[in-house]
């Protein structure tokens, strides 16, 4: 500890801590303008300038580190004048617009000024600044507002790593520049500026800040599950803005978070229920959903109806869709599209690990000394994921290793870039579990104490052959043991997979290879690092959670073995057995489902997509659940519209287990219910029991069945607050190293198919501000490719494949190896999905003109 | 001569304007009277005060002419006072010179002054000097000025930036530019700068005897900033990351350049030249595997890694550099030849004759008597057998004898013996080498001079007799002159003598006829732009070279740079001359004139005025030490065949923290003609 004396006051601070935060300590504020808690201390301003005794000149309190005796005084008379003639120059020809400024009652600048009682203007001088930038998508950026804080070009750097904002130019004419293709739009500029210099198109002039009714929330976009503020006025969303303090993500933002709100204010909003297209009313919808039903049950019973529940729904939802299948209908042809993803992390990791998620919290990654990022594209899937990575490697000498088959964002600051062959995951994992126990850079101690079958893992790891390995990844031995000696000589170890592991067709084996290479690098020991599987839709863990598939219940528990006990506690007979996605397919496409219940999810987006629009087209009665017109609510019967999750109340679930709570911040439009409201009174009509279901009793009965969510602190009133499930505590050898192998390469030129840095999910497609920056998935191929097939950059394709064909724009690209395409699913119509076969992300295609 | 009018610098004033002959120091003997060898200098003005050597130079106008370019040009616009107080400046003077001042400007530019007092870094606020020490001396002139009786006539300024340890830096790399990077994070950007400046990152970034930090400004406040591990950061960042260093040649041009050397200043000059478009190829005397001329074979792999030195070298190739090895100019190919073959040459043959000892015997061809110490690392580092026993004595104080007493070991030898003349503070070589040397076991006799060979009778040397020195008075280098102790012979015994005290260019293949002169220290004769002094001496640099050198021989299209023209120095000093030998060969293909620009001389006045004041006070809070590299320690580490690299760098996270010490003192100079 270091001890100072500042204004008079004794304070002990730990070595390397600033003046400025020594001050803090003791309650002394000393004024800052470029000062930004989450990046590095810039010094621009020199209004925080303090006297040290002894140094005979003034030093900034923020960027210079405290020294054991120093006496430093925050107030002078000399100090007040330099502050005020600094504030002074930082004025001169900056414009007096604040009436129509943007920042105009939010501006650091504007309170800065104030507090230091600046009042006149000693300095004058020709006015250089550059004109108004306006021709960056999204962004405006006023030159002369500026006051070069940098913290924009910080965050856009050190936070966000996408490098796109510098400054220009020398002198007074020095302004904020961008690289307009490095730029991911997060907004980030936008929400740190303290002056009105980086401005949101979409929010300018839509409203002043003071009447703004701010409401927390959870950004939904992504697993992440940042914590926000709605800022509404009326019944609408006008910005999304984040607290530095006091949130998880530290205020900072993805595009998704900042800019994705626009679905939610879309004129094409579902607005009232739909029969056969035509409006009627809630009571006649769900009295035609009430009698389709009953008639299938009549006609065919139970078995002839099914269900998909979606990741965009609450926990609530979740819970009372697969509570209103099973008991009110009597069905458990229940599942979503965590089918073909989340479902197959889920058995491994349950099966290798006895874990469900993530082992650890996010934060957890930016402490760890060694990050694996395996088939998983953060910056897309999990931007608050992506930030943590940077942190523990940026920031603390953390090694990253990236393992990929195509080029990512964060590829760019990696140690080590495992560029591997389609499909040789499972080898790539198993050479480098060989590695890291061949070198003993595996800590033994630990594998005896956590493995349950040890000799199995050794003697499975004896038999992988390195040399076939580097044949089938297409990557160097050298580099092999490179990236194994970054994981196995770091302490700690966080291992990051994602999409392109889970969603393939071999995704459970994937998955389990990384849940045995988590063993092996140590991923699972402490308190830094971890295991996380990705998903990227909002809440899908909550899904999980809530037993939304045909073998689960609540909380984990199996279907097959506890039904009875959940039978007990609902006063009902739980049926026997249960179609999961692919069963409902071929039921329907049988003639043996009749009816199929679509809750905020969308078949076009799932693999196959073709063999699900024909099975939509067909089944008997389709009733959709939605908050915006889809191909899909043009082939229902019935539509129901339900709520964004600006519009409802219920509990999320991120993907590092911890449970957040919306608070409705706006009415949904027109006559829109919230989802849950919708299920419940269909529960209600279904069971003929009066409505009496509401939010709080659904939380308890979870609490009480689930086993997990018992102590969590559920609360409304005060908001977001975040708490976290059980963490994860494995017992004495727990793991069960499961032995896989093979690869699953394919031949010609493959497809994969992945998320978009700008979309998210399907709603993103209705969000003005994504739509301007990407209003088409574009499908990326190495040039190499293209010249070979005669093929241009931005030419129109056709992609053909097995299971059916696609359209879209070339993006030439050498991000993906010659013989990859990548294409963002996003955008249904365009049919990627209809390429993909069964259950899986990647396909053979031929490419041809359209 | 040259008359000084006025002179603030350094805050001493002499004043002749109504008479006297006063002078100061760096004025009389610091500065040429001339910026080019033809054109007088009128007045300087920088960062320490003002010199005015000509009457009628228009003080006035001089000083807003400065503000102005310190304003547009240079200010990075990084702080508030310096961005924006710099501006004010700049226009106050402006309106003054344009006849619309008033008095009370003088006192706004005061004010000005004093906050730019507060800047972030020293650009802006010692651009304030000069310009206050005008409105203070040459206040009538303002005021002449301000009540319209003066209009500026059209007057000639030399602008450039430097900073004390980019001006002591031979190859004057922009250090502050790439600390300001590192302290970003931005280790990229950093690698960029250097690369302006330095084609050998990797290397001057372990190997470079960082003469920078002998002139770091934060070594008035506790201790130098880590110049060269931040640049062996960067460089390290970008093979550790895998990165593509990003430079693109410009389209290819059709003159052609031999270079004679895959030394230093021969890849300097190769690498300015390629990315220029110049197709270059070099012609290396030693095999493939090996080209780096001295920093391969002169500095072992436990200091130099020989993977990341032939990664300098590879793309330094990629950028349009073909390296032909195994060719010896002189025995193989003549240096007519390439003169035909090549519309230009550069001779960069370095410097690896080692030079006799003086000892009687050493010319007797006795078993154990190797060549030199140059010659004994070259084999030891080829892989060769290198004649080495057990015992093994090595005379010199040198860097190479260090790195030949530190090679000793790692090629097995069971003492390892160093014997120098003088004691251990005289020693030439670095410090941290001696240090090294001494935690590695390699034994040390100071103030011994070998005087004899001893042998048994199968010519074996079995010692070495030397006689014991003492301290006299000082010599020319300002050491104290060892001389012997009469009568103090002792035997030091040894089965192997290394000599290691200087080496020499070997020149041979310059023939009499090519018409290219030779000093008498055995260097490479070139062309010259001679600059005096008031005091009517020549001006030249710390080798006695003349101070302003074109670097082309007496024959034309034949140039020189390295070792063999500037005489045996360092890694950096090489570089820095072949990068300046690239300019002018590019000045010579493209203008047909072999010349030097503005900026080169003003580079070369600025070096001989030495932009570092040792005695300055600098206000700063001393809160962070300095970050050194980390090492590997114990004698393992020179174990028989261990040549792992010694010394492993800064983190990241360090060097980010190390570069937050820097206090980025860029100055302005700015010379009227």
């Amino acid at each position: 500890m270091v001890s100072l004396t500042i204004d008079g006051k004794q304070v002990s601070v730990p070595a390397e801590t600033t003046i400025l935060e020594a001050a803090r300590e003791v309650g002394i504020a000393i004024p800052t303008l470029c000062w930004l808690q989450k990046v590095s201390p810039t010094g621009a301003c020199r209004i925080c300038a303090v006297e040290i005794e002894g140094i005979d000149r003034t030093m900034t309190a923020c960027n210079t580190p405290v020294k054991e005796g120093i006496v430093v005084a925050t107030q002078s008379e000399n100090l007040t004048r330099i502050r005020k003639q600094i504030m002074e120059l930082i004025l001169v020809n900056h414009p007096l617009d604040c009436p129509v400024c943007d920042a105009g009652g939010e501006c650091d600048l504007q309170d800065t000024c104030y507090a230091l009682e600046v009042n006149r203007q000693e300095f004058a001088a020709e006015d250089v600044n550059p004109p108004t930038i306006d021709h960056w998508p999204l962004i405006q950026q006023v030159p002369n507002r500026c006051i070069l804080c940098e913290k924009c070009v910080k965050v856009c750097y050190e936070v966000i790593g996408a490098d796109s904002l510098y400054i220009n130019a020398k002198g007074d004419r020095a302004f904020i520049d961008k690289h307009l293709d490095r730029c991911v739009f997060c907004g980030n500029c936008v929400a740190v500026c303290p002056t009105g210099t980086m401005i949101s198109k979409p929010f300018k002039f839509k409203a002043r800040p003071w009447a703004l009714r701010k409401v927390p929330s959870v950004c939904t976009s992504c697993g992440s599950h940042c914590q926000i503020d709605l800022n509404v006025q009326g019944d609408r969303v006008l910005r999304v803005t984040s607290d530095d303090e006091g949130t998880t993500n530290n205020g900072t933002l993805c595009t998704g978070g900042f800019f994705g709100y626009g679905y939610i204010n879309s004129s094409q909003r579902l607005q009232a229920p739909l029969c056969d297209g035509q409006p009627v009313s809630w009571d006649e919808a769900l009295g035609q959903v009430t009698t389709a039903i009953e008639e299938v049950l009549a006609k065919a019973g139970p078995a002839a109806i099914a269900g998909l529940s979606s990741p965009r729904l609450t926990n609530e939802e979740n819970y009372l869709f697969q509570k209103l299948f099973r008991v009110a209908i009597g069905s458990n042809n229940i599942d979503s599209e965590a089918r073909y993803g989340a479902l197959r992390a889920l058995e491994a990791l349950d099966d290798v690990l006895g874990l469900r998620g993530a082992s650890n919290l996010i934060g957890s990654i930016g402490t760890a000394e060694a990050v694996l990022v395996f088939g998983a594209d953060p910056t897309a899937e999990a931007p608050a994921v992506d930030w943590k990575i940077q942190e523990a490697t940026r920031r603390r000498d953390g090694k990253l290793v990236v393992a990929n088959m195509r080029q990512i964002n964060l590829q760019h600051y990696a140690d080590s870039f495992l560029n591997y062959r389609p499909g040789s995951e499972i080898e790539l994992a198993n050479a480098l579990c060989r590695l890291l126990l061949d070198k003993g850079l595996a800590d033994e101690d630990y594998l005896n104490l956590s493995v349950g079958n040890l000799d199995e893992l050794k003697s499975h790891l004896a038999g992988v052959d390195l040399a076939q390995a580097v044949a089938a990844t297409g990557i160097e031995l050298e580099q092999l043991e490179e990236a194994a000696e970054y994981l196995g000589t770091a302490a700690t170890v966080a291992l990051v997979f994602g999409a392109d592991i889970s969603k393939s067709a071999r995704g459970v084996e994937k998955a389990a290879a990384m849940a045995n290479l988590a063993i092996l690098c140590g991923a699972l020991r402490g308190e830094a690092g971890g295991l996380f599987p990705l998903d990227e839709k909002g809440n899908m863990q909550g899904l999980l959670d809530m037993g939304v598939y045909p073998e689960g219940l609540p909380g984990y528990q199996s279907y097959a073995d506890d039904a009875e006990k959940f039978g007990a506690a609902w006063n009902a007979q739980l049926p026997n057995g249960g179609l999961d996605a692919d069963g409902i397919l071929q039921g329907i496409e049988a003639g043996r489902i009749d009816f199929l219940y679509l809750a905020a999810t969308n078949p076009l987006s799932f693999p196959n997509a073709g063999r699900w629009r024909k099975a939509l087209e067909q089944v008997d009665c389709l009733v959709v659940q939605d908050i915006l017109p889809t191909e899909v609510t043009k082939l229902a019967k019935v539509v129901l519209p339900g709520a964004s999750f600006a519009e409802k109340g219920g509990s999320v679930t991120s993907l590092d287990q911890q449970v957040r709570t919306l608070e409705a911040a706006i009415r949904p439009p027109g006559e829109a219910r919230e989802d849950w409201d919708i299920l419940a009174d269909l529960y209600a009509r279904l069971t003929g029991t009066p409505l009496t279901l509401g939010r709080a009793a659904v939380l308890a009965e979870v609490g009480g069945l689930s086993g997990l969510y018992g102590d969590i602190c559920f609360v409304g009133g005060e908001g977001n607050r975040t708490c976290l499930k059980q963490p994860f505590r494995p017992a004495a050898q727990q793991f069960k190293y499961r032995p896989v192998s093979g690869a699953d390469s394919g031949a010609g030129l493959q497809l994969l198919s992945g998320k978009s840095l700008f979309h998210f999910g399907t709603t993103t497609t209705w969000a003005p501000s994504q739509c301007e920056l990407v209003p088409e998935g574009r499908i990326a191929m190495h040039p190499q490719d293209a010249a070979a097939a005669r093929l241009k950059d931005g030419e129109s394709v056709k992609l053909s494949s097995a299971s059916g064909t696609a359209y879209g724009k070339l993006q030439l690209s050498r991000t993906v190896p010659e013989g990859l395409l990548f294409a963002p699913y996003h955008f249904t119509g365009q049919g990627i999905s209809h390429l993909l076969p069964d259950g899986s992300n990647r396909t053979a295609v031929t490419v041809s003109k359209a | 001569m040259a008359q000084l009018v006025f002179s603030s610098w350094g805050r001493e004033i002499v004043d002749n304007r109504r008479g006297g002959d006063g002078v100061t120091e760096i004025f009389q003997k610091k500065l040429p009277v001339t910026f080019d060898g033809e054109r007088s200098m009128a007045a300087f003005m920088g960062w320490d005060g003002l010199i005015i050597s000509d009457p009628d130079v228009d003080v006035v106008a001089m000083a807003a002419e400065y503000a102005k370019r310190v304003q547009e040009d240079y200010c990075c616009a990084r702080c508030s006072p310096g961005k924006k107080g710099t501006r004010v400046l700049q226009d106050t003077l402006a309106r003054i010179v344009s006849g619309q001042g008033q008095e009370q400007d003088l006192a706004e530019i005061e004010a000005l002054a004093g906050l730019l007092e507060n800047c972030k870094c020293t650009l802006c606020m010692t651009s304030a000097v000069p310009v206050l020490d005008t409105v203070k001396y040459y206040r009538e002139d303002y005021l002449a000025y301000i009540r319209g009786e003066r209009r500026a006539k059209p007057a000639e300024y030399k602008v450039k930036l430097t900073a004390p340890c980019q001006d002591k830096c031979p190859a004057h790399i922009d250090i502050p530019a790439y600390i300001e990077a590192i302290k970003d994070s931005r280790f990229d950007e950093s690698l960029a700068v250097i690369r302006e400046s330095m084609p050998l990152p990797a290397v001057c970034g372990r190997v470079c005897p960082h003469p920078c930090e002998t002139a770091c400004r934060r070594k008035n406040v506790d201790s130098a900033i880590n110049i060269m591990v931040l640049k062996r950061t960067a460089a390290d960042y970008e093979r550790q990351h895998g990165r593509t260093p990003p430079m693109q040649p410009k389209a290819r041009k059709g003159k052609t350049v031999a270079v004679v050397g895959a030394g230093p200043a021969g890849l300097a000059t190769a690498y300015y030249l390629a990315l220029e478009g110049y197709p270059v190829t070099i012609y290396e005397a030693l095999p493939e595997g090996f080209g780096g001329g001295m920093v391969a074979v002169g500095i072992p792999a436990y200091r130099m890694p020989r993977p990341i030195l032939q990664r300098d070298i590879d793309i330094i190739s990629a950028m349009g550099v073909e390296i032909i090895y195994n060719t010896r100019v002189g025995s193989d190919i003549s240096l007519t030849e390439l003169k035909q073959k090549y519309d230009a040459v550069l001779l960069a043959p370095g410097a690896h004759r080692s030079k006799p000892m003086g000892v009687e015997g050493e010319d007797a061809g006795y078993q154990g008597f190797l060549a030199g110490g140059i010659d004994f690392l070259r084999e030891a580092y080829m892989g060769k057998p290198t004649g080495m026993g057990k015992k093994v004595c090595v005379v010199g104080g040198g860097n190479t004898a260090i790195d030949c007493v530190r090679v000793a070991l790692r090629e097995g030898a069971e003492d390892s013996i160093l014997l120098y003349r003088r004691t251990r503070n005289e020693m030439p070589a670095d410090v941290w080498e001696v240090d090294g040397a001494d935690e590695e076991g390699v034994q040390f006799q100071f103030l011994v001079l070998p005087k004899k060979i001893v042998v048994d009778d199968n010519r074996q040397v079995t010692g070495v007799e030397c006689v014991r020195m003492e301290l006299g008075e000082p010599d020319d280098s300002g050491r104290r002159r060892p001389q012997p102790v009469e009568g103090s012979e002792f035997i030091v015994e040894c089965d192997t003598l290394i000599p290691a005290i200087g080496q020499d260019p070997e020149l041979n293949f310059i023939t009499g006829e090519s018409g290219i002169e030779i000093t008498r220290w055995n260097t490479v004769v070139t062309k010259f732009v001679p600059q005096k002094n008031a005091a009517g001496r020549d001006l030249n640099d710390d080798m006695g070279n003349p101070l302003s050198r074109i670097l082309m021989t007496d024959m034309d299209g034949v140039f020189a740079s390295g070792d063999a023209e500037i005489g045996p120095l360092t890694v950096v000093a090489c570089v820095g001359n072949g990068h300046r030998a690239a300019k002018v060969i590019q000045r010579w293909f493209e203008e047909g004139e072999a010349y030097l620009t503005d900026d080169d001389f003003h580079e070369d006045i600025l070096s001989h005025l030495g932009v570092y004041d040792p005695n300055e006070q600098v206000a700063w809070l001393d809160a962070v030490a300095r970050f050194d590299q980390h090492e590997i320690h114990g004698r393992e580490r020179a174990a028989k065949g261990n040549y792992s690299e010694v010394e492993l760098g800064l983190s990241d996270s360090e060097a980010v923290k190390e570069a937050e010490r820097c206090l980025r003192c860029y100055r302005v100079s700015m010379i009227a003609v």
